[in-house]
């Protein structure tokens, strides 16, 4: 009694948004702190590594946002991180350089070129309508249904890119984009996604949504309008993965169609599930656990030196790791690491559980 | 004021409700009795939107209800239980009654002013479980907290499909008090479904009795016991089987 009385009061001195924010920060800050380190000490591949974890982070919590509220399947990330990073390609690569790798663009795109904060705003509203036409469909879906018909989404966006070879240059490797962001952009930016995706869930929207998440019908019969949420959900996912794959073009310089495929999305989708998808602290921490695991695969892959020994590389090792992940996690925690509560709302309970008790206990002293 | 005039609904030929009707005054206490399959959860969901009536209308004060879906009627102060509780499990107790003034805010924020979920919640005895998912409750609990959310719409109209089953006779007349008390606090009218003839009797202003689909009778609690019609149909089919109170179909609406 003492402590559920106690809990209330204290978390009642804060407005709801504001403890939200202050959850949001506290969950990031593991992003920020790991990112610090790494600016300061890492060196420039551990920075190259750290930047696509990232990247990651930031199209994972785009999923989050989506299918952690609504529970409705998306396998579709993909195709929004691609938009956004084709979008960055073709508006801020230098006329010069796209003479030469797109000259027959449609439209006159191989004759302008856009500064790179103007053209990261276009890629995020053109990614905005896209998933504001294709949510037209999407948010009236569930079940298998709504697997198919993202997984499709992303099949055919895919295409477009390899067969439009005059704007996305095709199979081929789309060169000359500007390196104009580091990783403290991309570590500002998965704390912004983090804090929104925080936002979103603990605001009235999403509190409908998440209830239309649990029971569609009574959620309806109490004025849920899930048809509107759902397309809102879809639309602000699917803009955070397109910062992903903006940052991404911007910091790599080049971008291939393949990178925003199968192995991205199932990566993703694999750190989602296993750090807990109805979270945000879930999104967080999958991707952070599951970005170190394939990191220290990797180089064992590659063959490392253990006591004066070089191994020999093991390849297809992180792929067979990955599925070994997937598998286990969802045999031994088929809900994730954060089920329900998010981080600072466990250490709040953990932190006011430790009060001591005679103080508020019945009996005057 | 709720009017329901001439409302039919059949599912694949079972003819479940046939030229349904009846007018409910704006703060009555409504009963609706009748045996296993009249028809009587049918008239709830029709009411609150979750089925499309084949014909008829359905009319809240002077707004049309008739086919607009459940998010209208909610939005209109629409608000009900589930004969088969329909919580939202793992939201919080305070989450799950949320949901229900989320939505009177938006659209009818004069009302939602008034709305003190802490009081609410106290009101229910819910208070001390605020924290707790809603799937973690006891029974009873969670049948109260089906209330609360109902309540916490800044209901008009309150549709209860048997809020008794499963209590005892203690807590079925706290219900009753309970029912009146949201009475007196929101003025609104409450449309009660139950077995428990005492417990309808007690707190019912009239009672409507409805066999087969069809509305057999309409009148006050006296008017409804002294009614042999009702006595043959509803009394008769009660004492074929004395404990079908405790039998609940699990059927699925969608
Ligand atoms: N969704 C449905 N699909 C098919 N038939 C249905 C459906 N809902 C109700 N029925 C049928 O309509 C008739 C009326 O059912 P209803 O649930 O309204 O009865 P009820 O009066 O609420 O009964 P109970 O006291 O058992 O709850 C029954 O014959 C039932 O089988
Ligand atoms: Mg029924």
């Amino acid at each position: 009694m003492s402590v559920t009385t106690q809990t209330r009061s204290a978390q009642k001195t804060l407005a709801p948004w504001m403890r939200s924010l202050v959850g949001g920060l506290v969950t990031a800050l593991p992003v920020i702190l790991i990112g610090i380190v790494i600016l300061l000490f890492a060196p420039a591949y551990l920075v190259r590594v750290a930047f696509a974890a990232y990247v990651n982070l930031l199209i994972v919590l785009g999923l989050q946002i989506f299918m952690g509220n609504s529970m409705v399947a998306n396998l579709g990330q993909g195709a929004f991180v691609g938009i956004g990073a084709y979008s960055v390609a073709i508006l801020a690569t230098p006329v010069a350089m796209k003479k030469l790798s797109i000259p027959d663009a449609p439209f006159g795109l191989a004759d302008i070129v856009l500064h790179p904060a103007l053209a990261a705003g276009a890629g995020l509203g053109i990614t905005g309508l896209i998933a504001a036409l294709t949510g037209l469909v999407i948010a009236r879906l569930s079940g298998e249904a709504a697997t198919i018909v993202t997984f499709s989404l992303m099949m055919v966006v895919h295409s477009i890119f390899i067969q439009w070879t005059d704007l996305f240059k095709g199979a081929q490797a789309f060169f000359g984009i500007p390196q104009v962001v580091g990783l403290a952009t991309a570590i500002g930016a998965a704390t912004l996604a983090t804090i929104i995706a925080r936002l979103f869930k603990d605001s009235a929207s999403g509190l409908h949504l998440r209830a239309s998440a649990e029971s569609l019908l009574a959620a309806r019969a109490f004025g849920v309008d899930v048809f509107r949420l759902r397309l809102l959900a879809w639309i602000l996912g699917a803009v955070i993965c397109a910062s992903g794959g903006i940052l991404y073009a911007f910091f790599m310089g080049t971008i291939n169609a393949r990178a925003f495929h199968f192995e991205l999305v199932m990566t993703t989708l694999a750190m989602l599930i296993l750090g807990g998808m109805r979270t945000v602290s879930g999104a967080v921490f999958g991707c952070i656990a599951l970005a170190l695991l394939l990191e220290a695969i990797r180089s064992v892959e590659s063959g490392i030196a253990v006591a004066g020994f070089q191994l020999p590389p093991l390849l297809g090792l992180s792929g067979l790791a990955m599925g070994a992940i997937i598998v286990l996690g969802m045999t031994f925690r088929p809900r994730g690491i954060f089920v329900r509560l998010e981080l600072d709302e466990l250490l709040w309970r953990l932190f006011a559980r430790r009060q001591p008790r005679a103080i508020t206990e019945g009996k005057p002293i | 004021m709720l009017s329901i005039d001439n409302v039919s609904k059949s599912f694949m030929g079972v003819r479940a409700l046939r030229g349904v009707s009846f007018v409910g005054a704006a703060d009555e206490i409504l009963g609706l009795i009748g045996p296993n399959g009249a028809g009587k959860s049918t008239l709830v969901n029709a009411i609150s939107g979750v089925l499309k009536p084949d014909s008829g209308s359905i009319r809240l004060g002077d707004v049309d209800l008739t086919g607009r879906g459940p998010e209208f009627a909610a939005r209109q102060g629409v608000g009900r239980t589930f004969q088969n509780l329909r919580l939202f499990p793992s939201l919080t107790v305070r989450q799950n009654v949320e949901v229900g003034l989320i939505t009177c805010r938006r659209h009818r924020p004069e009302v939602a002013r008034s709305i003190d979920i802490d009081a609410l919640l106290d009101r229910f005895g819910l208070a001390a479980d605020a924290g707790r998912p809603a799937g973690t409750l006891p029974y009873g609990q969670q049948r109260r907290l089906e209330l609360a959310r109902a309540e916490a719409l800044g209901a008009k109209l309150l549709l209860l499909d048997e809020p008794a089953a499963g209590m005892n006779d203690y807590e079925t007349a706290a219900l009753a008090d309970q029912l009146r008390a949201i009475r007196r606090r929101s003025r609104c009218a409450l449309l009660v479904i139950d077995h428990d003839l005492h417990f309808i009797m007690s707190v019912c202003d009239r009672i409507c009795v409805l066999d087969m689909g069809e509305v057999v009778a309409i009148g006050t609690p006296e008017l409804i016991r002294a009614n042999p019609k009702v006595a043959e149909i509803y009394l008769g089919a009660a004492e074929a089987a004395p404990h079908q109170k405790n039998i609940r179909e699990e059927r699925q609406w969608n």
